[in-house]
């Protein structure tokens, strides 16, 4: 069986995926792309997320590890790469906003189907 | 080990620009030039070394082995660098160099160009770092620096409306591809617990799952977004012409090579090779190499924008390599793969030097006249004979006229396609017909008669002049020796990417 949080990340990819393609407004498209973003960084967290005999897992720290012997720890890894992903996508999220306040001054519109002079 | 400096070098040039640019417009230049300079002499040093030895460099972060202590596998982040790693950095290096030189009296003009360096810099650190990384998810930051630079790039020039939309455009196609490769690698990592390249290649080899195959999807469906293959290369023809041309001389000669074929041909024979079924890959690639050659070459023909017509015709040429690598897997390990392997490395070569050059032409012709539009721009060879020169070599070169160097590669693809399967060698060949159509136009156009826009042209400045006479030379010169140069170098380079059990040893030891 899939687990629950498997679907829910890639639902939430496909509900961004479907908001990318349908969707005219420009803050609305970057919410979309933050939205796949959510979802894949869903999936890469859950990869790290495990039961074992039904005991809930702590987080991975090593200082203390003698007294949390045997109990079982998250993966690390998925969490340092999303934490670099999270920084990626706000690199993007501030790029796509100011390039969208700079498309409103020229075209003073946020359709993208107003943004249609480049053509040949 | 000299591989760290590709990445510090062009790191601390960038961002101490700012400051140096304290010091004065002529600071700011001679750093930038110094910087690149530096770099490209580090890269052909990485790639002498790789090419004389034979042998991949690896470099472990943070330890001397990649390999976890006390466990087989490797737990570090690492690179891994073989001969089509080098031979692309050592390009990148040295188109990144033109384009700065050039920028120096291009771009002048503009104000902020403190960022400008810094981006200039930081793009081409980032395809450095995608050429050399032998991490997964490494290679997606590296892949994401590069992206995120030329999308600023592109929109450098923000008080016009051109660059705004076309960076907008390009920002979005370009997320979106991003995020496909980044779900690509969390269904690998979630599958295989590893991100690590080559210990990746050997769990595929071990257990070729479904997700392993979804992934793939994913990898090369964003891939080719990056690389703008057909159906989605509409963000490409718009981008590439609306940067400014220093610019569009690395995007068009260098990002869509680095961000989309390199790491496709890496991700595919590399990564999976004999894992997957690779014949239907490689057809899937072949597909779209002839979609995209023709279409890219065909729309070449009715552009009147200079510029645009440029980026249509680097679709047309991603086409050819496309079509390179996809024979090279679906005939893999035959001959006929080795040829078609070597013509699309050295056509990703041979195109990055002719693009830049021609872009470089389109940058001059902008500056002095002020217009790309070849309706106006008649007459232009007898007030500017250096760069109408240039033009004609670049041309010449990019319809694969026999002594220059775009010939033997397009030879070779023609050749390995012919054998492969005729039916590719006619769409190749109909192709090249296309692009000498466009490139005969615009070659009328410039040694026509004079219009009245033309009348005050004069040639650019030195230091715009000497970055194309390079170019000039390097082409001539590559294609003085064609078929030393694919025995030397390509031929090796393609034995070398195929060589998947190397590139796993190299890191995993004898295991």
């Amino acid at each position: 069986m899939i687990p629950l949080q498997f679907i829910s990340a890639f639902l939430l990819v496909f509900m961004g995926l479907y908001a990318f393609l349908y969707k005219r407004n420009l803050i609305k498209l970057i919410l979309a792309l933050n939205i796949i973003d959510a979802g894949i960084h869903l999936l890469l967290i859950s990869f790290g997320y495990r039961l074992e005999d039904g005991r809930l897992p702590t987080a991975p720290i090593y200082t203390g590890y003698e007294t949390l012997k045997g109990t079982p720890m998250v993966g690390p890894i998925p969490q340092a790469l999303v934490l670099t992903s999270i920084v990626i996508g706000v690199c993007i999220l501030a790029l796509a906003m100011a390039l969208t306040i700079n498309a409103y001054r020229h075209y003073g519109s946020l359709d993208i189907n107003k943004l249609r002079r480049l053509r040949g | 080990m000299i591989l760290p400096f590709l990445i510090i070098i062009p790191l601390l040039g960038a961002f101490s620009m700012p400051i140096i640019s304290l010091l004065g417009e002529k600071a700011r230049s001679t750093w930038a030039v110094l910087v690149s300079s530096l770099t490209l002499g580090v890269a052909s040093k990485v790639f002498y070394d790789v090419w004389s030895t034979k042998q991949l460099m690896v470099y472990t972060l943070g330890d001397t082995t990649p390999l976890g202590n006390g466990v087989g596998f490797p737990i570090r982040i690492l690179w891994e660098v073989d001969l089509f790693g080098g031979l692309l950095a050592l390009i990148v290096a040295f188109i990144g160099l033109m384009a700065i030189i050039y920028s120096t009296e291009y771009i002048k003009h503009d104000t902020g160009l403190e960022k400008y360096y810094t981006l200039i810099l930081i793009l081409e650190l980032g395809m450095l770092g995608i050429v050399i990384t032998g991490d997964m998810f490494n290679f997606y930051v590296f892949l994401e620096i590069m992206s995120i630079a030329s999308y600023a790039l592109v929109a450098f020039r923000n008080d016009t409306w051109e660059g705004i939309e076309a960076g907008i455009k390009y920002m979005f196609v370009g997320s979106l591809a991003s995020s496909f490769i980044l779900l690509g690698i969390a269904l690998l990592y979630g599958q295989y617990g590893t991100l690590t390249m080559s210990y990746l290649a050997v769990k595929i080899a071990q257990n070729p799952t479904l997700v392993s195959k979804v992934a793939l999807g994913f990898l090369i469906g964003g891939l080719l977004f990056k690389s703008g293959a057909v159906p989605v290369h509409m963000w490409l023809s718009d981008a590439h012409p609306a940067a400014p041309s220093s610019i569009s001389a690395m995007l068009s000669g260098l990002v869509i090579k680095v961000g989309g074929v390199y790491a496709l041909a890496r991700i595919a024979f590399s990564i999976y090779a004999t894992s997957i079924s690779i014949k239907t890959v490689g057809w899937i690639i072949i597909f779209f190499g002839c979609v995209t050659l023709i279409v890219g070459n065909a729309m070449a023909v009715i552009q009147t924008d200079m510029k645009r017509l440029f980026a249509f015709s680097s679709v047309g040429q991603m086409g050819y390599i496309l079509l390179g690598i996809g024979i090279g897997l679906a005939s893999y390990g035959t001959k006929v793969g080795d040829i078609a392997l070597a013509g699309a490395i050295y056509h990703t070569i041979n195109h990055a030097l002719m693009k830049a050059l021609l872009f470089l032409v389109a940058g001059a012709v902008l500056h002095q006249v002020g217009t790309k539009n070849l309706n106006e721009l008649s007459g232009l060879a007898k007030k500017m004979p250096l760069t109408s020169f240039a033009f004609l070599i670049g041309a010449a070169a990019i319809v694969g006229l026999p002594p220059l160097n775009g010939f033997a590669s397009k030879w070779l693809i023609y050749e390995s396609s012919a054998l492969y399967n005729p039916f590719l060698a006619a769409m190749a060949v109909l192709g090249t017909a296309f692009c000498t159509a466009a490139y005969i136009r615009v070659l009328f156009t410039f040694f026509g008669r004079p219009s009245e826009v033309v009348e005050n042209a004069e040639e650019p400045g030195k230091a715009m002049i000497i970055p194309m006479l390079v170019l000039i030379f390097a082409i001539i010169l590559m294609g003085l020796f064609p078929w030393q140069i694919s025995d030397k170098v390509m031929l090796p380079t393609a034995d070398m990417l195929k060589d998947q059990v190397h590139y796993i040893v190299a890191v995993m030891g004898g295991a």
